[in-house]
């Protein structure tokens, strides 16, 4: 049994550079563009659904208008850009900002609100912002969309030589970085004081209020953090695809999130990544799916698998795999 | 944590051969053409009203042999009428499916969106339908455009406004999307020009179906002439509710919801609208068109081809002309666009829509749709031209109030 | 002078004081209609979630999936002997639909998973049900043809379409059998026992199990005819149901959640505040209407305008 356990800690970091190794020169080894987009696409909705993850699996909080940060960062920082030329490198973290001070209008309902009621007052609000984004047409220019918003700036390091971030290849070593950044923060924080907290709160808030947690502190926090990250993958997804609609706010944006951090499972770091990239790619495995058949079924899998997942796999496909693996381990015990 | 990213990789193994096994495997000869337009959502029907089209147009490419001895594969990309989709779509075509050109195209909105995206990979694309002038006001060399855009669409009706109509007061019930606002700001401009009062500028959104607070405040503000820029569903609503409400006023609209399936959800209830309209069975005078229009009705089974057919029709047309023009294909995707994009410049054919040309930003100038107006032939609703005179081939009628008509 | 703000607003200045107030009432009346409908989506949705605590997603679904039922129903039957046949068809297949939805979804959960699981599952099941209804019908929006021929009908003010008063009139006998039924019966009355206090109807020996399908069914039924009535006023098609949920949740909060006086009164409530906010306010932002009460509701009554439930 010791040898067992040496053996992990070993291999433990050698998994991780292994890992990060393989990330890095992913876009070398598949050159195809079209999987380079699905690559920055899944980066993205990997933090995205992360921050969903943090309301949802770690404090309890439904959220189902979370589409709402995504869509207040990325036309933030559209607009800076636009309209008042400000770097999107500035811009990144200014979306972030400003969902994050939007993040501030849903944490206050949440301290007296729950389960059902929070998550319709989170409809109304993404929803009026929605219309908002529609019917603002001088700021947003309405359904139309803001189109030609400029690609992140490039780093020239002299005349001839610089990075220019208009190919997927390049913004893929920008989402990559910032996603990693998201899990470390993310992963950090779940194993802190404050995300301990956090847990006994959404077990039982009246029981963790008598040893002096404090619910409403933590939870106008976690709004506040998780709109920030959304706010964030906003920007970046602005800035990469360089077009953004009023769609960015839509109930389906924030189900397809929440489909993935479920499918993915929630309440834990790997489940929205998982989720995140399975989704993203399977999207388009359907397309292919979709022109052979000539029929429109990949909501219906969505909807079907969302659904699967609660009755018979609550936990996500990272809960499985921790289920399969701890009967793995107890297996020789027995 | 790092269980976590052994399964990331994992699943991306996963995720790549499933990828690779299920790509595409590009074949050499025949030409793939892509094909932007909504194929799912609400206004797949017209889309597939282009796509008949189409498909008319490579029939009858093939059946002359192709382009240089090759046949050619139109790959159909998604847009879902809305942008974020549409750029996706076009993507996946240029970087998966590496299409030589980009046709088709089907709202405003989306194509604004997708033609700047082919701008900036130098990939000629010709949009199909879609009005918004923004298309082709930005200088980009490689989009055009071969429907009208909004001003040429609204000239005639402009012009009969100011000439017979003369309305005293004007309303509009807009669709709240760029097709309905710039058709607003024409008109807008159009009743100050011909001093006639606006009495109210109202909205929807598309997916609406309850129009009765709208209806209800025109018919309390009896204007007129009402502008009501819609597609097939909510225009044939609009036309319901408002025999409902007793409400009668002279609607005008662009003329894309014209479909046949707008006359059949609308019946009698549509009688007196108005609209702008490239119909190809009202040019049947021409030799052209005639041919057209019984090809399609014998390849789609008496199916009445409309406005969207003959665009679909003449944008593969376009294409395959330039194409012709250019003398051969190198197989250097880059040097081919580059050609088909002088040639598209010099196009010049007569079409079903009429004559194409593009001037010098792309678009199409050639083209002048007709005024025209629903009026009930033997109960059933059918298209007239009522102006220009001179291609007229009916009066305008006044809209009588509801009891009075048959 | 009310000039120049208002007409750039696009509501232009009334020609005179009789206009205008006929005006107003007219479209208190078309409020009042609208909020018929919007109650029968409603009550179901406070019903079920007084009893059972499922704040069910996909409700407006089963109001669509009742206004295709009717649909079929009608090609065989035609007229306005049809048309009525059509909706107790549909309330009666919406109601087994429901009934199987219960069964086999929601029970299992009810005693595993958290409020959220139910919300989610809901969803999922929205998302089925919508794309699946794509799918087998088509996205072409469909009209329940109108035995009257939409003709319109005037009364003393206000004026309306024949159809129009007659889905308001069914709406309002559905709403008064229910109230009935919720009172006058054995069973009504267990309905309300249970959503009131579970333990206690426990020990009054009323069966749960029957309870939960009695109620689901009951309220799901009443989804399907309202769907009827809905699709025949405006249109039917895959999507109908989704902006009816929304509003149903809205009234729900706004009435207290398990409240069913507090729905009907939310829903009439809401109906006009639609389209008197429509009229003097702004069109476009009609939809948001009801978030915006809902907000402000829940901001400053988080149990609604009639006091909540209490919670067993």
């Amino acid at each position: 049994m010791e040898r067992k356990m040496i053996n992990r800690k070993v291999l433990k970091p050698i998994y991780l550079i292994l890992g990060i190794v393989i990330l890095l020169a992913l876009p070398w080894i598949i050159r195809d563009r079209y999987f380079q987009h699905l690559m920055v696409l899944s980066c993205i909705y990997i933090i995205l659904a992360s921050s969903w993850n943090l309301l949802a699996g770690y404090s309890g909080l439904l959220n189902l208008g979370h589409a709402a940060f995504f869509g207040i960062g990325g036309y933030s920082s559209a607009l800076l850009a636009l309209k008042l030329n400000i770097s999107p490198w500035i811009g990144l973290p200014f979306g972030g900002i400003i969902a994050s001070i939007f993040g501030i209008f849903l944490g206050i309902p949440s301290f007296r609100l729950s389960g059902p009621s929070l998550a319709i007052t989170t409809i109304g609000f993404s929803e009026i912002l929605r219309l908002v984004s529609m019917n603002w047409v001088s700021l947003t220019r309405g359904s139309l969309g803001l189109y030609g918003i400029p690609p992140f700036t490039a780093f020239t390091f002299s005349e001839s030589v610089s990075i220019r971030f208009t190919s997927e290849q390049n913004v893929y070593y920008i989402v990559l970085v910032f996603m990693i950044l998201t899990l470390l923060l993310l992963n950090k924080l779940i194993h802190s004081e404050f995300g301990i907290s956090l847990k006994s709160m959404r077990e039982d808030e009246m029981g963790s209020a008598s040893i002096g947690i404090n619910a409403s502190h933590y939870k106008l926090t976690v709004f506040m953090i998780s709109a920030f990250l959304a706010g964030f993958a906003g920007s970046l997804y602005a800035h990469y695809v360089r077009l953004i609609s009023p769609e960015m706010l839509s109930l389906g944006e924030t189900f397809s999130v929440l489909t993935m951090a479920m499918v993915g499972g929630l309440g834990t770091i790997g489940g929205p990544v998982v989720g995140a990239v399975l989704l993203t790619f399977l999207s388009e495995g359907l397309r292919f799916v979709e022109d052979y058949v000539k029929i429109d079924i990949r909501l219906i899998i969505y909807g079907g698998l969302l659904m699967v997942t609660i009755l018979f796999m609550r936990n996500g496909i990272v809960g499985m795999c921790k289920e399969v693996s701890k009967r793995m381990i107890s297996k020789p015990e027995a | 944590m790092s269980e976590k990213i052994f399964r990331i990789v994992l699943g991306m193994v996963v995720c790549i051969s499933l990828f690779i096994y299920g790509g595409r495997v590009n074949a050499a000869d025949p030409i793939p053409i892509g094909i932007l337009g909504p194929f799912t959502g609400s206004i797949a029907f017209n889309a597939e009203e282009m796509k008949k089209g189409m498909m008319l147009a490579v029939d009858e490419i093939d059946a002359k042999g192709g382009i240089f001895g090759r046949k050619i594969e139109l790959i159909f990309g998604d847009t879902e009428a809305k942008p974020d989709k549409g750029v996706a779509a076009v993507k996946k075509l240029i970087t998966r499916d590496k299409v030589l050109v980009v046709g088709g195209g089907y709202a405003s909105s989306v194509n604004i969106a997708t033609s700047e995206v082919c701008q900036n990979e130098r990939i000629p694309i010709v949009v199909a339908i879609a009005i918004s002038p923004t298309i082709t006001n930005r200088g980009f060399d490689y989009v055009f455009r071969t429907s009208p855009n909004s001003p040429q669409f609204l000239t005639g009706i402009n012009d009969w406004l100011l000439k017979v109509k003369k309305p005293k007061t004007v309303a509009f019930l807009m669709e709240n999307t760029d097709y309905g606002r710039d058709g607003e700001k024409i008109w807008s401009a159009q009743a100050k020009k011909i001093g006639a009062k606006e009495l109210a500028h109202l909205y929807f959104e598309i997916g609406d179906a309850d129009f009765t607070t709208q209806i209800t405040k025109l018919k309390e503000l009896k204007p007129d002439v009402t502008f009501n820029i819609a597609s097939t569903t909510e225009a044939s609503l609009i036309q319901k509710q408002a025999k409902e409400l007793n409400f009668v006023t002279q609607w005008i609209g662009v003329g894309g919801q014209f479909t046949e399936a707008y006359f059949k959800m609308s019946g009698a209830l549509c009688q007196y609208a108005m609209g702008s309209s490239l119909e190809p069975t009202l040019a049947m005078k021409n030799p052209l068109v005639a041919d057209f229009v019984k090809r399609y009705e014998a390849k789609y089974q008496k199916a009445r081809p409309g406005i969207f057919s003959s665009q679909g029709y003449d944008n593969i047309m376009v294409l395959m002309d330039a194409m012709k023009r250019t003398g051969k294909l190198t197989g250097d995707l880059q040097k081919d666009r580059d050609a088909i994009k002088e040639a598209l410049r010099k196009t010049s054919i007569e079409l079903t829509q009429g004559k194409i040309e593009f001037d010098k930003n792309g678009q199409v100038y050639t083209v002048f749709p007709s005024v025209v107006q629903v009026q009930m032939v033997d109960g059933t609703p059918q298209l007239f031209i009522i102006y220009p005179p001179e291609r007229a081939s009916a009066t305008y009628k006044t809209p009588l109030p509801w009891d009075q008509r048959k | 002078m009310r000039g120049k703000s208002l007409s750039r607003r696009g509501i232009y200045p009334f020609r005179d004081e009789e206009s205008m107030e006929s005006l107003f009432l007219q479209q208190v009346f078309n409020g009042l209609i609208v909020g018929s409908l919007y109650c029968l989506i409603a009550i179901g949705l406070t019903m079920i979630f007084g009893v059972m605590r499922i704040a069910n997603f996909a409700h407006g679904d089963f109001s669509m999936l009742g206004a295709y039922i009717a649909l079929y129903f009608i090609v065989l039957v035609s007229g306005w002997f049809g048309w009525i046949g059509s909706m107790i068809v549909a309330a009666i297949g919406v109601g087994i639909i429901g009934f199987f939805v219960e069964r086999f979804l929601f029970r299992p959960l009810l005693t595993r998973w958290t409020d959220i699981d139910i919300i989610m599952l809901s969803i999922g099941l929205f998302i089925l049900l919508e794309n699946g209804a794509r799918l087998v019908f088509g996205p072409t929006p469909k009209m329940i043809p109108d035995p009257f021929s939409h003709k319109s009908i005037d009364l003393f003010l206000v004026s309306t379409s024949v159809i129009r008063l007659l889905c308001f009139f069914f709406s309002c006998v559905a709403i008064l059998l229910l109230q009935l039924f919720l009172t006058k019966t054995k069973m009504g009355v267990a309905i309300r026992a249970t959503s009131q206090n579970r333990n206690a109807a426990l020990l009054m020996g009323i069966n749960i199990g029957f309870i939960y399908s009695l109620t689901f069914v009951v309220g799901s039924a009443l989804a399907g005819f309202g769907g009827v009535l809905y699709g025949t006023t405006f249109a039917i098609f895959p999507t109908m149901g989704a902006m009816p949920t929304l509003k149903a949740f809205a009234i729900t909060i706004l009435g207290g959640m398990g409240n069913i006086r507090g729905a009907i009164f939310g829903g009439f409530i809401l109906g006009v505040a639609e389209t008197l906010g429509g009229n003097y306010i702004s069109m476009q932002y009609k939809n948001a209407i009801g978030f915006v009460i809902i907000i402000l509701v829940l901001l400053i009554i988080p149990h609604g305008l009639f006091g909540g439930k209490q919670k067993s």
